[in-house]
């Protein structure tokens, strides 16, 4: 239920960078709505950024990797309403905030639920290892190869709900119920009016007590999930339009991974799980920049061995981002 | 480097943020902020009927995927206990019942393993799931209605285990499995 959604390439053009992490824990099966964390263009102050995922599921991966189809008439969906900040503390420092609401969808032939709540919230900070602009037009001097390199950490906060909240069932999950922390490293290339980006990001989960399941008590535990991977591929292509707005069409392999949690110190192979996915993403800037719209099409394949342990799902998001200079 | 005014306004964004989506309908916000580790299981007066460990599990049957009703009481008369895990084909709950298959149920060869289906609302749907995600050798139970899932209190992944007496020895999520098994190991 990882996938990524990217923030328009055009924002690179001013070195600054729109990116990362991937949408979420989808089904409310797994728990959902993890956030996405912003990027702020270079030398600007602030930015709003609001995108509203519609996450449908089509089967999964089982342990083995085996793709399995979902009961016979199921329709399940998760939406997601992203609302982000930025902000620049300092020349190389920024500073975000991301907050989903989810709603869950979920039709199966003999039963139905529709449920919705606050996601886990996402908080940032991200150090930009260079001062000027990264993208050129030509290549003259070895100077232009260096690229923008982004180094980021980022906390995920369990403020949606878990299975260990006070819940009915599985159906009302909208968060994992656990703290991240996350360290990211972004490096991008802009060399007009083709463009790459490289992400990679390290996670682990802070262990917590447990005392109840789905809303009911039970003896005491401690768990923990296991470290959680993403690494993602960017391919970019720039056309300037008469306005001088810009359009870009970008391309996205993702790799996503978590390994096995912890129960009272053994360990627990229900969490591990493995998501390949690829992505299409359009993006709209207005010439000034300061406004882009995006349309994104994560997909995961719906074949044995692309994923392990995890819903196949395919992701459309709908976003507008206003950057304030 | 920074200026701590900034800082304090990304903050202050931060906790409006929250409060504006609180406010709007949140729930079960602060649980997982501070969890607890406190033992808050209710007392269960023994004997009594009910689905907490401990008491007298209430009897009830279900259609299984061949179409033959199966009765609790039925089947505790022929086993050590019965173990029936709430199940909705998703991935969490193949890792489960997998385990379950291959880890648990060859060493209590003489307790009644079974797979409740509580999403696919029919015997030819739960059929059909169940041959679709390799459990053919596996007993289903169909609860087209959810009575035996709201019986229990389930969710995905509840197990709940019976012995011959019909008391409930274990009324939670399935987790990694060790629970279960030293449960099973305690049966008469």
């Amino acid at each position: 239920m990882y996938s990524r959604v990217k923030m328009p390439l055009a924002l690179l053009a001013l070195g600054g960078i729109a990116l990362t992490s991937p949408a979420a824990w989808a089904a409310s099966c797994c728990g959902g709505g993890s956030a996405t964390s912003l990027i702020l263009p270079k030398f600007s102050q602030s930015m709003l950024d609001v995108s509203f995922d519609m996450e449908s599921y089509n089967g999964f991966w089982d342990g083995d990797g085996t793709y399995r189809n979902d009961p016979p008439g199921s329709d399940l969906n998760q939406y997601r309403l992203n609302l982000g900040y930025a902000m620049r503390l300092g020349s190389r420092w920024q500073a975000a905030v991301v907050a989903p609401y989810v709603w869950n969808s979920n039709q199966y032939a003999g039963l139905s639920s529709n449920t919705r709540g606050l996601g886990d919230m996402t908080l940032g900070v991200t150090y930009e290892a260079f001062d000027g602009i990264k993208c050129v037009w030509k290549v003259k001097d070895w100077k232009d190869l260096v690229p923008a390199t982004y180094f980021g950490l980022s906390l995920t906060v369990p403020t949606g709900i878990s299975p260990y909240d006070d819940v009915v069932n599985s159906f009302d999950i909208t968060g994992r119920g656990f703290y991240r922390l996350d360290a990211n490293v972004m490096v991008d290339k802009t060399v007009y009016p083709w463009n790459a980006t490289l992400l990679f990001s390290y996670g682990k989960y802070l262990s917590r007590d447990v005392n109840r399941e789905y809303g009911k008590y039970v003896e005491p535990y401690s768990k923990t999930l296991g470290d959680r991977m993403l690494g993602t591929a960017t391919v970019g292509y720039t056309l300037f339009l008469d306005n001088m707005d810009t359009m870009t069409f970008s391309l996205s392999y993702s790799h996503l991974q978590e390994d096995a949690g912890d129960i009272d110190g053994r360990v627990d192979f229900t969490t591990e799980m493995e998501k390949n996915s690829v992505g299409a993403i359009l993006a709209y800037s207005t010439m000034s920049r300061e406004w882009v719209y995006k349309l994104s099409f994560i997909h995961a394949s719906p074949y044995s061995g692309q994923g392990q342990n995890f819903p196949v799902t395919d992701i459309v998001t709908v976003g507008v981002s206003h950057v304030f200079r | 480097m920074f200026s701590v005014k900034l800082i304090w306004r990304f903050i202050l964004m931060a906790v409006l943020l929250t409060s504006l989506l609180t406010v709007a309908g949140c729930e079960g916000l602060t649980d997982d902020l501070t969890p607890s580790g406190d033992d808050e299981r209710p007392a269960v007066d023994a004997g009594t009927i009910g689905i907490q460990v401990g008491q007298q599990s209430p009897d009830f049957s279900m259609l299984d995927t061949l179409g033959n009703s199966r009765g609790l009481y039925d089947e505790l008369s022929r086993a050590r206990g019965v173990v029936l895990y709430f199940n909705m084909w998703c991935p969490i709950c193949d890792a489960h019942a997998s385990h379950m298959r291959a880890q648990v149920m060859p060493d209590f060869p003489d307790v009644s393993f079974f797979l409740v289906d509580y999403v696919t609302g029919s015997v030819a749907n739960s059929r059909a799931a169940q041959l679709s995600n390799g459990y053919a050798g596996m007993e289903v139970l169909v609860d087209a209605d959810q009575f035996v899932f709201n019986l229990y209190e389930a969710s995905m992944g509840t197990t709940i285990v019976i012995d011959s007496a019909g008391i409930v020895m274990m009324n939670e999520d399935y987790k990694d499995g060790v629970k279960l098994a030293e449960v099973l190991s305690t049966l008469p």
